[in-house]
């Protein structure tokens, strides 16, 4: 065994390769012995491979910092996460379920309004959330599908139980870097794959493909797709290009469209307007159309929602989705699975404390050190106090906001992340890492196999997001017979 | 191909800009070879490099004096001066930077390292011992980015706006080139029977077409005919009629052409009939000033057919 994994110690956690008695666990056997024979040297070597090829591939991230952009490369680990076939596809199947659950719940609020009418979950805390939009009302676009891209967290717990943290059903990035970490993996350790059979993730972009153009309203063979960019300064705007690309569909923005006299959308091209079909926008409801949502958006398209009702053009995600995308609305979805598909939930979510009713707000506000407390409608990490690591001065604050405002806060026990043994500077060590799978609704269900691990690279942070510090890993769904 | 009418617009742009930093490059650097054969006393003066650019006003707004220093400075490294050699790298990157998905990806690459030169380069290099590197390094690299499209761009929209920027700002630059050997822009105080063939045969070298003028008309280098040759040489590529017979040949694909091949055939019409042998050097000027706007019409055309079409 080379030094750098000698002192390897799991501690109190679930370890995804590794077990408490420091032996590889029997998937990830191949991976770990491998790695444990390369000597130091090569380890380093192979690391820097790594940060060779994402550097010529071009895979970067955007973050905005000290008024510039900034183009970071991609922060990656070279050794990657194993999950069993077994494992992954029970999981697989509480995905599914779990976005036809949401997906009918979306339908529902915008249609009859049947769940709120049989009181299985408050009408006031859906109509009155900033993600319900009125304007939607009425709509139920095809196959009832309105969350289309779907990209759910999920984490495990000490035992080794996976949870759904949250549903990202407005626009949810990550995915081409889910394709670029298994490009870079093959490039920097082939013989891996020799022993293992390895589930392919490279059929995400014609997946994508094959869904949106499911969506299209006008029946022909091959209907125009777009992906709708706010710009260059977008931080996922390297995803929006490598998507557009893989799908060869036009990278678009809101000034190169417009709508019709005919309420039909079209593209600006050389050889005059071209009539575009599904429009796969990455950019959010209120920057969408500036003549139903956001006056002052530049961002977006005067009039495609008129289109959209009129049935002439497909939005992915259909515009109002986000309804379901609420850390308050979350505690209610696995009532939602039971209610609309009356199955029991195949994944767990995790207990949330919902501080607008007055018995949980009083448990909350007495194990502020215990819980994490999160806004019910940010992303990205902010805005969230995670109990056991923080100030008083800081408990303090959140009480505050909450007495404030207990709509918009929940609050969950603080649950152990699962590690995987990363590569830090000259030693392999623990560290906590979440796992966002991606969930296509169009005429069928598909789910990405396995998905976007992101590993918070410092010592002991929960806090996996790559604007703050978060790296990512390569991650592998082996078949169960070797 | 659909083609997106902002991105055939950034292609345009880009490719005018990459051919915009060379040809100032060229010309730079056959100008400073130039005062350097010429005897103390009869040598132009650096202004007419800022006047063939017609860039007389933003030049006032930051020196007063036309010495060497402030006119090299100007013309190669102030971001002020969009026609600045460093300026117009920054705005071919920029149109780079948004267009990539349809441009191989080398492209990029060889653009942003000629950014990352210029940045780098572009202020040191103002003095006589780096300036010859430098306008070497900027169009060598601009030519192998030319090179770079054309043996590996597939020949659709793409290309063609690439193709009509770069002829463009070719034809325009080319008659700049000229009009800096016509008597107008020196003055006739400066002409000097001695001076005036070395003046015409630096310009042949900023246009890469001297030996070809040798092979072709002979070594002599005299006015008339270094002017018929530069403007009406058809297989020259530098040479204007050349410029005007590719932008036709990249039209004629395209729709709503009518407008934009009416602008062209004019300014083709005007260029046929033009006889150097009979006019002055003040009609030579003139001719060159009509024939820019020309292209400045064309210009907008291109742009109002294709690049901000309105929507109907």
């Amino acid at each position: 065994m080379n030094k750098s994994w000698k002192s390897y110690n799991t501690g109190d956690f679930f370890d995804e390769l590794v077990t408490p008695k420091g032996s590889p666990r029997a998937s990830a056997r191949r991976v770990v012995n491998m790695l444990q024979k390369l000597p130091q040297e090569e380890m380093a070597d192979r690391r820097s491979a790594a940060e060779l090829a994402i550097r010529e591939m071009g895979i970067s991230f955007t973050i905005y910092s000290e008024g510039k952009n900034i183009d970071r490369a991609w922060p990656f680990d070279i050794i990657p996460r194993v999950i069993p076939a077994r494992d992954w596809d029970k999981v697989s199947q509480g995905l599914a379920q779990r976005s036809r659950a949401l997906n009918a719940f979306i339908d529902d609020i915008y249609n009859r309004q049947k769940i709120l009418a049989d009181g299985i979950l408050p009408a006031d805390i859906v109509l009155e959330s900033g993600n319900y939009k009125p304007q939607c009302a009425g709509m139920s676009p095809r196959f009832g599908a309105w969350a289309h891209i779907c990209g759910s967290d999920l984490v495990r717990d000490k035992d080794g139980r996976f949870y759904v943290l949250e549903d990202n059903l407005r626009v949810p990035s990550g995915v081409s870097y889910m394709l670029e970490n298994r490009e870079v993996t093959k490039r920097v350790l082939p013989e891996l794959f020799e022993n293992y059979s390895i589930r392919p993730v490279d059929d995400y972009p014609s997946r994508l493909y094959r869904t949106l153009a499911s969506l299209s309203p006008r029946d022909v063979r091959r209907p125009c797709i777009v992906v709708l960019t706010p710009g260059i300064f977008n931080s996922a705007y390297f995803e929006h290009s490598f998507l557009a690309r893989g799908m060869g569909a036009e990278l678009v923005e809101g000034s190169d469209l417009f709508v019709g006299d005919d309420e039909c959308l079209y593209m600006l091209t050389v050889d005059g307007p071209q009539r575009v079909d599904v429009v796969y926008r990455r950019i959010d409801d209120d920057f969408l159309d500036p003549e139903a949502f956001l006056e002052d958006s530049f961002l977006g398209v005067p009039g495609i929602m008129r289109a959209w009702k009129a049935g002439n053009v497909a939005i992915a995600n259909a515009p109002g989705s986000g309804v379901a995308d609420d850390k308050v609305v979350y505690a209610f979805v696995p009532e939602m699975i039971r209610y609309y598909l009356k199955e029991e939930p195949g994944l767990a979510s995790v207990p949330t404390y919902l501080c607008m009713n007055e018995k949980d707000r009083d448990y909350v506000l007495a194990n502020l050190d215990k819980l994490v407390v999160k806004p019910a409608n940010e992303s990205g990490g902010y805005g969230l106090m995670v109990g056991p690591h923080s100030t008083k001065a800081k408990r303090a604050k959140f009480a505050r906001l909450i007495e404030q405002n207990p709509r918009n806060y929940i609050a969950q026990p603080t649950l152990s992340l699962s590690t995987a043994p990363t590569y830090i500077e000259d030693k392999v060590e623990p560290r906590h890492l979440d796992l966002r799978p991606f969930i296509l609704n169009g005429k069928d269900t598909w789910v990405t196999a396995g998905g976007l691990t992101r590993v918070a690279l410092v010592k002991g942070s929960l806090v996996v997001n790559s604007s703050q510090g978060g790296g990512s890993k390569d991650t592998w769904i082996v078949e169960d017979s070797q | 191909m659909t083609m997106l009418s902002r991105v055939a617009e950034r292609l345009y742009w880009m490719a005018r800009y990459l051919e915009r930093a060379e040809d100032t490059a060229r010309l730079t650097q056959a100008y400073t070879h130039l005062i350097m054969d010429i005897p103390k006393g009869s040598e132009p003066g650096w202004d007419i490099l800022v006047r063939i650019l017609d860039a007389e006003s933003t030049y006032g707004n930051h020196y007063r004096v036309f010495n060497e220093p402030n006119v090299l400075k100007f013309l190669m490294a102030d971001l002020d001066n969009i026609g600045s050699i460093r300026a117009s790298i920054v705005a071919a990157r920029e149109n780079v930077r948004t267009t990539r998905d349809v441009l191989p990806g080398e492209v990029w690459e060889h653009v942003n390292e000629l950014y990352l030169y210029a940045q780098e380069e572009a202020e040191k290099s103002v003095g006589r011992r780096n300036r010859h590197h430098f306008l070497e390094q900027v169009s060598t690299r601009c030519q192998m980015i030319n090179g770079l499209i054309i043996s590996t761009l597939c020949r659709d929209h793409a290309y063609r706006f690439i193709k009509l920027g770069h002829l463009l700002e070719r034809a325009d630059m080319t008659t700049r080139i000229i009009d800096v050997g016509a008597g107008a822009l020196l003055g006739d105080e400066r002409n000097h029977p001695l001076v005036d063939p070395l003046i015409w045969a630096a310009l042949l070298q900023s246009l890469s077409a001297m030996g070809t003028y040798r092979r072709t008309i002979g070594p002599l280098v005299e006015a008339d005919s270094v002017v018929d040759f530069v403007f009406r040489e058809s297989t020259l590529p530098r040479s204007v009629r050349f410029c005007l017979n590719g932008i036709r040949t990249e039209l004629a694909p395209l729709k709503n052409n009518e407008e934009a091949l009416r602008i062209l055939e004019r300014s083709r019409r005007r260029l046929s009939r033009f006889r150097v042998e009979e006019s002055s050097r003040e009609e030579l000027h003139a001719f060159i000033d009509r024939f820019q706007t020309g292209l400045t019409d064309l210009s907008d055309i291109v742009t109002a057919t294709w690049f901000q079409p309105h929507p109907s």
